[in-house]
């Protein structure tokens, strides 16, 4: 059954486009993928230095710094939650991606919505998890020298306020607005393929 | 002959065969040149990458097809997050509303009407844009119904959706319809 009801000045028309082809020597495209590895490498490291960063931080508070309570409980949790933060970003990358050769267009687009809408999601808790620590160690700080100058109680209570705005409000909600966008593209695209009896 | 060497002949003859086919397809996902050009290299990796697994269970053409359309999506669906306007695609029948009121005449400047029709299919919803795209390039509705995996008859309805679009998006010089 050949598609040939479409006007031909239109495909003609379409055929004159393309004429400007980039071209790529399988060379190009074997660098092209060790980039794309070094990249990535690149990245794994960037995440572990972070990483490394925040332990250290909380190490040399913990340390060096007098501790209560509260900041105590804040750095542990910081710190337990930034590897939480990892241990998900390696395993999320562990999952295989569907096949772009083996997989329909329908499946592979459901797929590509499903990530985006799960990276939005995801970044929803890991923001949200990530206020109540760093606020726990604002009030223990705030606490242990408030005495020492007037400026850093009210500062700290200006950082509380700042970080649950930030973290546990606006960014968390920017997240679910966009994850709810994702989600509206699958709905629309189940509704589409139900009507066709899929 | 080793299987690098395989892989990199079959890429030769693919990229050549059909290079000017996923210049267009690269175009329509992609308004931007830059990014195209990123889109184009991305396309070509992937097919070069997907011959290690290719063991003709589907045609070659299908295969190419497959593969390009779903790296493209994979593209315009990164390139649509975190952008803040309403909805990023139009369906087939937002398209129609709007053709009603834009008339081009292919014969008249082909350049200006080639424009248009790339800038009609680059708002499209991916389906519908793999689809149009499949069915310019001549494939047939069960090639495009194995490419998308949506059914012949649906295939069909789409195509009758998207000429009703672009008959009344495109007119000849002189005559009143396609």
């Amino acid at each position: 059954m050949a598609c040939d009801e479409m006007p031909d000045d239109l495909k003609i028309l379409w055929k004159e486009a393309g004429t400007d082809r980039p071209v790529f020597s399988p060379d190009q495209l074997r660098q092209e993928t060790e980039k794309m590895r070094a990249r990535r490498r690149k990245s794994d490291v960037l995440g572990a230095a972070v990483m490394a960063f925040f332990v250290a931080s909380y190490t040399i508070i913990f340390f060096f710094i007098p501790n209560n309570a509260l900041t105590l409980a804040g750095s542990i949790l910081s710190v337990l939650i930034c590897g939480i933060w990892l241990l998900d970003i390696l395993r999320k990358r562990a999952r295989v991606a569907p096949d772009p050769g083996e997989t329909d267009s329908v499946r592979f687009y459901r797929a590509e919505l499903e990530r985006s809408r799960d990276n939005h999601r995801t970044l929803v808790w890991r923001l949200a998890l990530l206020a109540p620590p760093f606020i726990l160690w604002d009030i223990g700080f705030a606490r242990i020298f408030a005495k020492a100058a007037w400026f850093i109680e009210p500062l700290m209570w200006f950082d509380c306020v700042l970080l649950l705005a930030v973290f546990a409000v606006v960014l968390p909600l920017k997240q679910l607005k966009s994850m709810r966008k994702y989600q509206e593209r699958i709905h629309t695209l189940d509704a589409a393929m139900r009507s066709e009896g899929r | 002959m080793d299987r690098t060497e395989t892989q990199d002949e079959f890429y030769r003859k693919v990229a050549e065969e059909y290079g000017a086919s996923l210049a267009r397809m690269a175009y329509a996902y992609e308004a931007d040149p830059d990014l195209r050009r990123d889109l184009s290299q991305e396309i070509h990796l992937a097919l070069w990458r997907s011959f290690e697994k290719f063991i003709g269970r589907c045609s070659l053409r299908t295969w190419i097809y497959r593969v390009a359309h779903n790296v493209a999506t994979s593209h315009i669906v990164r390139q649509t997050r975190g952008k803040r306007s309403g909805p990023a695609f139009l369906t087939l029948e937002e398209a129609g509303v709007q053709a009603s009121g834009e008339n081009v005449e292919i014969s008249a400047d082909r350049h200006q009407a080639l424009a248009h029709l790339f800038a009609l299919i680059q708002r499209l919803d991916p389906l519908d844009r793999q689809v149009i795209l499949a069915y310019l390039e001549d494939l047939d509705a069960e090639s495009i119904a194995e490419i998308t995996g949506i059914s012949v008859a649906n295939v069909w309805t789409k195509i009758h959706r998207i000429k009703d679009v672009l008959v009344r998006q495109f007119h000849r010089g002189g005559r009143d319809g396609l």
